[in-house]
Order: structure tokens, then sequence, then C-alpha cells
């Protein structure tokens, strides 16, 4: 299969997730093309500027997946599968069912090209010539350790994400963050924990509170473990008690929602499964978020201007996007600020 | 009978006579405190008026540990303070504080709940600090109570060694991470305590990277002082606390003293939950009428009756996304 099969099959398999934003044959040559230079620069030698080049995968990637939200796995795969590497996926141990399903999508030739596993096998790190690691810092600090000098290493940590409403007087976006809030439980890298409002954030944060009302009762959250459930009851408890005070600081909640508005210094923590703050936008914002440089993910804007968004383009972002859009990523996003087939391949050049 | 005092003095002291002559009035005594809290303490007023008045032990408003960080709660007035402990603390911010006006409750009930639980009093040696060497610990206070002044040997570990293949059934009282480092520190020593003997230990591994299952930990009393599993005690408390919770060996529940309750509730409706169910633990301690009586741990629990099996915080609970849990990063 050349690179334009693999995208065709690929799209094909991509199409069963829809709520992971699956991109199309198109999309994935055009990530190709704006990466690599040219759509068949990995199936032969291609001009480039004075001689030709080609692009030559890795033969096998090691791809390891922690947590459990299915959009990395989707991802990488789809990366290490586009490129025409042999992938060795080790997903989480307790299991990434959804994506766990995903070689049975696809044609025999590519499903060849998968071996996944909830264990690390014993030979898949010395099979492998590039190594692709999500998780904690700690995890990616451990298998950078691992990882020989001449393996390929890409580590994707934890992230934070964020919303900033500069102006929505008619607070128009509340309806859209609730849906960023709410998918994936809040569980992915791009997931806002806290949204920050110019003007009446209180006033959002009530507003909000409906919205993630109205979308628990067309999706409500899934059954949590008992121990998650906890955790979220202690938020919650905490939060009351604030709220109970001249803290500054207001609560509402529905079946499986939080909304909290607070006005405090500092950056709250939340314990995820749709717990939101709202917080007012300070003066110093970005710099107010201070501990949390070098774990920034994506930032929801609205108005999504693009003069807006350029207002943090060196805030330390990845992605800048409208709030509503902060779970959709198309695939030529700059995961972790890079360029991800890019950053997996090696060149070979000919001629003079 | 319980009679309505507006006069902590006075109410310390009612309850300081029924605490001593043991029985039943739980419930009367505990809804008296509540009560008095209510109207002297702010903080807790605040919070309870957004919960109906309790009708029963049970309905009373248990503030999540948290508040001790976040507000004075005191049910006497401020410059009374003639005591304050604070907690360790895991994750940076400011720690817990728990003020108090006399210490006479806390210490009749460390006191009356140690030998109420059948533990020894003679020969009690701790492996913690002594209450000037930690004037803030409320672990260090109650043991200044149960150990004699010179059965401190906190960083003493030679001492201690030769203090206990001397006595004669000592209780050996400290912090599961006190006893981890002295064994480590005996670095392959083994001494056979005689029959008799008993180790108490008390907290986690708070603060610290390190963690051990209980039954390994039971395993190395065993191994390096000959105390079998039933010899090793557990007590739960917290600086938040008065009271304390004693359980021995493996597998067994905490249980209360006449005192104090606790109360296994699911996180997601609140109500107690069924015998043999898991939820979150609350715990009524009449002795703690100083602050609030009604505290909701981060812990969770299996109800046993009357009494409680801790589980303790899960750490499977944490979020398993590639969203950054911020706590992970704040600490």
């Amino acid at each position: 299969m050349n690179t334009a099969d693999r995208a065709e099959a690929l799209a094909r398999a991509a199409a069963h997730f829809p709520e992971l934003s699956p991109p199309t044959a198109r999309d994935l040559l055009e990530c190709v093309r704006l990466e690599l230079g040219h759509e068949e620069i990995l199936d032969g030698f291609r001009p480039y500027g004075g001689h030709l080049s080609m692009a030559v995968a890795p033969r096998a990637i090691l791809h390891i997946l922690s947590g459990n939200t299915p959009h990395a796995a989707f991802q990488t795969m789809l990366r290490g599968l586009l490129l025409g590497s042999h992938n060795l996926v080790k997903f989480p141990s307790g299991g990434l069912e959804q994506m766990e399903n995903f070689p049975d999508m696809l044609p025999a030739e590519l499903a060849s090209k998968l071996e996944c596993s909830r264990r690390l096998e014993e030979d898949w790190p010395g099979r492998a010539e590039a190594w692709v690691v999500f998780g904690s810092d700690a995890t990616v600090a451990e298998f950078r350790a691992k990882c020989p000098p001449r393996v390929l290493f890409q580590g994707h940590g934890h992230r934070v994400s964020l919303g900033v409403v500069l102006d929505d007087p008619g607070l128009e976006s509340c309806a859209l963050a609730a849906r960023d809030v709410s998918l994936f439980e809040q569980l992915g890298c791009l997931s806002p924990q806290v949204i920050f409002v110019a003007g009446d954030a209180r006033r959002y944060a009530e507003a909000l509170a409906r919205e993630m009302e109205r979308f628990a009762s067309a999706s409500p959250a899934p059954p949590l473990p008992l121990a998650v459930q906890a955790e979220v009851a202690h938020a919650r408890a905490d939060w009351d008690f604030l709220a109970s005070g001249d803290h500054g600081v207001e609560v509402w909640k529905g079946a499986g929602w939080t909304v909290v508005h607070e006005r405090g210094d500092g950056f709250p923590v939340s314990p995820l499964h749709r717990f939101i703050f709202i917080k007012p936008l300070p003066d110093d914002f970005p710099s107010c978020l201070g501990p949390l440089a070098g774990c920034l993910g994506g930032l929801g804007i609205w108005p999504a201007a693009t003069a807006n968004a350029m207002r943090f383009a060196h805030a330390g972002f990845s992605r800048i996007c409208p709030i509503g859009r902060m779970q959709d990523t198309p695939f030529t996003w700059h995961s972790d600020s890079r360029q991800n087939l890019a950053s997996l391949v090696r060149w070979v050049d000919f001629g003079p | 009978m319980v009679q309505s005092t507006n006069n902590y003095a006075a109410l310390e002291a009612e309850i300081a006579r029924w605490m001593a002559v043991g029985g039943g009035g739980f419930e009367d005594w505990i809804l008296e405190a509540h009560q008095f809290q209510r109207a002297h303490n702010t903080a807790y007023r605040n919070f309870c008026s957004g919960f109906p008045e309790p009708s029963c032990w049970q309905e009373i408003p248990a503030v999540p540990v948290s508040a001790f960080k976040s507000a004075g709660l005191r049910s006497f007035a401020e410059e009374k303070t003639i005591r304050t402990f604070e907690t360790s603390g895991t994750t940076g911010g400011s720690p817990g504080r728990h003020h108090f006006c006399s210490l006479s409750l806390y210490e009749q009930a460390a006191a009356q709940g140690w030998a109420g639980a059948g533990l020894p009093s003679k020969n009690v040696v701790a492996i913690i600090p002594d209450a000037v060497g930690a004037p803030h610990s409320s672990l260090s206070q109650m043991a200044s109570w149960l150990v004699p002044p010179d059965g401190f040997f906190f960083n003493r570990r030679e001492e201690l060694l030769a203090c206990l293949e001397e006595a004669d059934k000592p209780v050996i009282f400290g912090t599961a991470l006190a006893f981890l480092d002295f064994f480590e520190w005996m670095n392959g020593r083994r001494i056979v305590l005689p029959v008799g003997s008993l180790a108490v230990e008390t907290g986690g591994y708070k603060g610290t990277r390190r963690e051990m299952p209980k039954s390994d930990l039971y395993g190395l009393f065993q191994e390096r002082l000959g105390l079998p599993p039933d010899s090793v005690w557990n007590e739960y408390g917290m600086t938040e606390l008065s009271s304390q919770f004693y359980t021995n060996g493996l597998g067994r529940p905490h249980r209360a003293p006449p005192w104090a309750r606790g109360l296994v509730v699911s996180p997601s409706t609140g109500i107690e939950v069924g015998e043999g169910e898991t939820g979150i633990l609350k715990i009524f301690d009449v002795a703690n009428l100083g602050s609030v009586c009604a505290i909701q741990t981060r812990d969770l629990a299996i109800r046993r009756g009357q009494d409680f099996e801790l589980i303790g915080r899960d750490p499977a609970a944490l979020p398993r996304g590639c969203s950054l849990a911020a706590d992970e990063l704040l600490s």
C-alpha cells in the first residue's frame, strides 16, 4: 500500500469514531504534505530543493498509552499507520475498549501492522525504532530514561486546558463551553478545567450551570467508580463550605456536574468529571498561570478572533480555538506544539 | 439528662462527667454539642444554614476536613485560644488548624479511649517527638498523656532498641512511617518482645513518597520485633478530631469510644450505606466541643455494624485521563 492507499483505508476505519473528529483521506494526505512537503514523499524520492529526497518512517513504533481517553490512542495509531510503520501499541492496563477494536476495522494489510496489548511485551522496546509515550511527567521521564540513544523518542505529558471569555454579553458561548467541559468526562488533555471570564463572571457561571444541566439531560454522565464519586463529593463539600462563608464562592450542581464561581487568587483544583471553575479574568492573564507553565494544552477563547488568539499566542498553549471546539482537533493539529509526523521520520537525499 | 447551656466551661464539664461515667446518651449529647456550636461558631453556623435542623445525630451537618484550613473553626472567642494543632499537609497551601480553648476533653478522650480499647497504660514508649519537640502536633500532644516523659525515643533508635530488649511487655506507639524507619535502621537485626507486648501504629506516610500495604508492615512487626499481627494496633485519629478509633490485627473494623461514632455514607446520596457497603467516612465526636463535632473525612470505609473498616483514600480515584490533575502539578 502506498501513502494514498493507507490514507483511504484509515479514513474508512476512522469514520467509525465520529466523536473523535475522524480525518478524511484528504485530511491525512494534507497532513503528510504540510509536515513532509509532498504527499508521496514516503513512497519514493521526490523533488526537494535542487535534489531528490525521501522520508523514511521507522520500521516499528512503540506507542505507550496511559489514561482512558481515546484521543491519544486514536491519533497516534493513525499517524503510525499513515507513515507505514509497524506499530506496537501498549494500551493502559485497565484497557481502552473503544480503541482496542480499531484493528478490526482495518483491511488485513494494515491490521497486520498493529500489535496491541495491555501489557508491554518483552521484545517490543528492542524492536522499535521510535517510542511515542503518553502519560504523566513521571511516566514520560521513566521511558525517556530507558530509551536507547539511537531510538527516536516522542513524549506527551499531561496537560491543563483553559477557557477565556473576553466578551460575551449574550452568553452565547455557555452552551458551547458546557460541551467542551462535559465531553470525555473532562479527562482529556484538551478539556477545560477553568474558564476565565471578563466582566460578570458570576452571571456567566450561573448561565453555564443551566447549560451543564441541559447537556447532562441529553448526555448523562456515566456511572463513576465509588472512589471517583468520593473525590467529586469531597471537592463539592470543600467548595460548599467555602460558599457558606464570605469567600467569594458560589456553587451550582446537578446530577454529574458542578460549576464553581470563585474569585480567589491561584488555580483551583478540579477533580474533573464535569467539575468546572469560573473565575474573573485577571489583568495579568496568562502570566498569573505561573505554576502551570510548561503544562498548558488548549485554550478555548470567545470571541474566536485572530486578534484575540494573538494575545495568547506566546502563553504556552499548543492550540487556541473557539470555545465549543476544544475537543475537535484537526488531524493537522500540532499536538504538544510539534509536527508529529515530521518528528518521527528520517530523511534520505539523492542527487548532487 | 442533657441541660442546655450557653457556657463552654459548663457544657465541657457536663460532657466530661458523662464520658467518665460511660453508658448511653450519645445522641442527646452530640445534638446538644451541635446546638452549642451552631450558636457559637460563626463559620459553622453559616455552613449549617444550608441544611435542615437535624432530628438525629446522623443528620448533623459534617464539615469537610478542608474547613479547618479555610476557616477558624472555633466555638469560643478567638482570644481564648490556648493551643492550636496543625496538620502536616501533603499538597502545599496552608495547613489545617484545630484550635482549643481547653485541652481537658481531648486529654480525657485520649486517655479514656486508650484504656477503653484495652491498651495497657504501663511501659508505653513512643518513637515520635514529644509535645515540646513538636508543639503543633496533636499526635505528640496525645502521646504526652499516654507516655511518661522519659519514654520518648524519637530519632534515638539505639536507645529504643536497648529499652525494648530490657522492657517488660512494652507498648510502642508511633506513626507507621516512624516504625518503617526504625525497621530499616535495624538492618536485619531482630528481637522477640515478650508475649503481651504491643505496638500501636497510626497515620500513614503523609508527605512522603513511601507507602507499604498494611499486611507488609505488620509482617515487619512480626519479623523484626516478634509481634504477631494481633498484637499490632492501629489508631485512627486526626488533627481535626479529639477522639480516636482503634483496631488490632488485619481486616478488623475500628471501634469508636462511647462518645463518638463513625458513619459511612454514600458519596452520591449522602445517606448511610448498608451493612458491608463502602462509602465516605464521617466522624461524630462529642469531645470536639471547641470546634465542630461532625466531620467528613477524606477516607473511604466499609460499614461494619456500628463500627467501620477503614479503606483510606483510594489512589484509583485519581483522574486517569491525559488531563493533568492540578493537585499533582501543584503538589
